[in-house]
């Protein structure tokens, strides 16, 4: 008898408590209401979910947020494109094709064209020589230790002649040698033709101080930014170009004549038209690979 | 005076002697999985107070009027049911799916609540209410409560309001302290070495565990507070 009337009360608790709890939530829920752009929620939908920080704002949500405020669409690097086109959709904004983003070494000078350089002992790594006062004149240009070789899983990124060279051909755009750099002098570039022009050169002094240590370093003559202000920005002694303006389409082979040092070189694979540019030059019939290097660095390091 | 000492001898069982996670092993997800960061850990450990409060508030009201052998509600409802009746109702089989139900419902409320008029502390702690709301640390509070209102030995010993209340608070400090102290190490533990096979949750286990001896030198500090205390 009681355990019949034990049940059934406590069947009649839950029953009143959930319906106590119902209406508290069910007024919760409109009063407290808070009014949320569908954007931002769509946004959020679209975006992986994976809160790895990659585009640079703290998650998703926060993404989705910065991006119904008016942030780039093509930020998410583990979405890429797809997502990119979802949001740019969602957004009701039109993106050209997202450029695949490459690693740039802003550094031209190998071995030859560095000046000040001294016998480094030490640990052959660039973040260990770059604690080194004294290895080589130039503070801010490539130290040629290779630790963006080691850090590179693609083998796509090489060490020639002291200056590290990306493989544009192998290269996926992961950016860990530009994260591992202890100089900084590795951008990811976004690059939207084959080939984009580039300022190889990282150095922000002054330009005495600059040839002073490179023979091809950036003086900061300024004779690009006088030419096309609209691409090139100057600041701190040292031109760099507006990705966001920059254009294939741009006519910029005046200020690639201008630039004294060079520092303006075009990198990547060369396209179609580049290639027809070229045809007619003459080539060696054959290159003959360098078997030197190996025996003599052994010998070298004895 | 000596119903505030009872409360003081609560209140640092609770926090240090019985730690929640380090003496009796509640709480361990969150313990490890929000503990890489001190100020997430904090704000983790700000969350789990605040929620445990509200917890032991509800469960409280709830055993106190309801979930006992002859709680006054129950009982008052049932004379008018059955006038006359002598009979004892016991509704305490009932408590332990209430409290999931009460807590997570009102955790909802807050939540929602925050959202709307206090959208920094819904932005700094948001993301962790629903993760703790029938989480075992929060359950464990509610059920040591239950002990003492629904299974008091006699009437005089069932705990009131204010105790409860203190159990859950400085419970939650406990673990709010036990997961700074844990995440402080943890950020230190970035810069060594620690053997591959260790790495991870390996490593943090074993930490838990030397945290947890270390915890183990308060064993028996209540009973001698209770003999300064109470002079027994």
């Amino acid at each position: 008898m009681l355990t019949t009337t034990t049940v059934l009360a406590a069947a009649g608790v839950m029953l009143g408590l959930a319906l106590a709890m119902c209406a508290v939530l069910g007024w919760a829920s409109r009063a407290f209401y808070v009014a949320v752009d569908p954007r931002v929620e769509a946004a959020g939908a679209a975006l992986p979910g994976a809160n790895c920080g990659g585009c640079g704002f703290v998650g998703c949500n926060e993404y989705a947020e910065a991006v119904v405020a008016g942030a780039d669409v093509s930020l998410c690097p583990v979405g890429g494109s797809s997502v990119a086109a979802a949001l740019a959709a969602i957004m009701g904004i039109e993106i050209g094709e997202s450029a695949p983003r490459r690693p740039v070494v802003h550094c031209a000078a190998d071995h030859a064209m560095r000046l000040g350089r001294h016998e480094y002992r030490g640990e052959q790594t660039c973040a260990a020589a770059n604690l080194v006062a004294g290895v080589q004149g130039c503070v801010y240009g490539c130290l040629g230790l290779g630790d963006c070789v080691r850090a590179c899983a693609y083998d796509a990124i090489h060490v020639i002649d002291g200056l590290a060279t990306v493989d544009y051909l192998t290269c996926i755009g992961c950016s860990a040698c530009a994260r591992v750099c202890p100089r900084n002098i590795i951008t990811m570039i976004p690059f939207k033709t084959d080939r984009v022009l580039v300022v190889k050169c990282s150095n922000k002094d002054f330009g005495k101080d600059v040839s002073n240590v490179c023979k091809v370093g950036c003086i900061g003559c300024r004779s690009c930014t006088r030419l096309m202000g609209e691409v090139f920005k100057f600041d701190q002694n040292l031109p760099s170009i507006d990705y966001n303006v920059y254009d294939a389409e741009l006519d910029v082979s005046k200020v690639i004549e201008k630039c004294p040092m060079a520092s303006l070189v075009w990198v990547g694979t060369p396209t179609p038209r580049h290639r027809e540019l070229t045809e007619n030059e003459e080539l060696p019939e054959r290159v003959e690979a360098d078997f030197r290097t190996t025996v003599d660095q052994a010998q070298w390091r004895g | 005076m000596d119903h505030l000492a009872q409360l003081m001898l609560i209140a640092v069982s609770a926090a240090f002697i019985n730690n929640f996670v380090l003496h009796y092993f509640v709480g361990i997800c969150p313990f490890i999985g929000v503990s890489r960061k001190v100020d997430m850990a904090f704000g983790m450990g700000c969350a789990v107070t605040f929620v445990m409060s509200i917890a032991a508030l509800l469960s409280w009201t709830f055993t106190y009027f309801i979930g006992r052998p002859g709680a006054p509600l129950t009982m008052w409802l049932w004379r008018l049911v059955a006038p006359g009746s002598t009979a004892v109702l016991d509704l305490s089989i009932l408590n332990y799916i209430i409290y999931i139900f009460v807590i997570a419902a009102s955790v909802q409320f807050v939540e929602m609540y925050l959202r709307k008029f206090f959208p920094p502390l819904f932005k700094a702690f948001g993301i962790f209410l629903p993760l703790i709301t029938t989480n075992c640390a929060i359950l464990f509070a509610c059920l040591e409560i239950m002990k003492h209102v629904a299974g008091a030995a006699d009437p005089g010993l069932v705990w009131g309001l204010d105790k409860s209340l203190t159990l859950a608070a400085f419970g939650g400090i406990g673990f709010a302290l036990a997961i700074t102290i844990m995440a402080g190490i943890r950020e230190e533990l970035e810069a060594c070495d620690v053997p591959k096979p260790l790495q991870g949750a390996g490593i943090t286990l074993l930490v838990a565990g030397i945290l947890a001896m270390a915890f183990m030198g308060f064993t028996g500090v209540d009973r001698g507070l209770e003999t300064v205390i109470f002079g027994k």
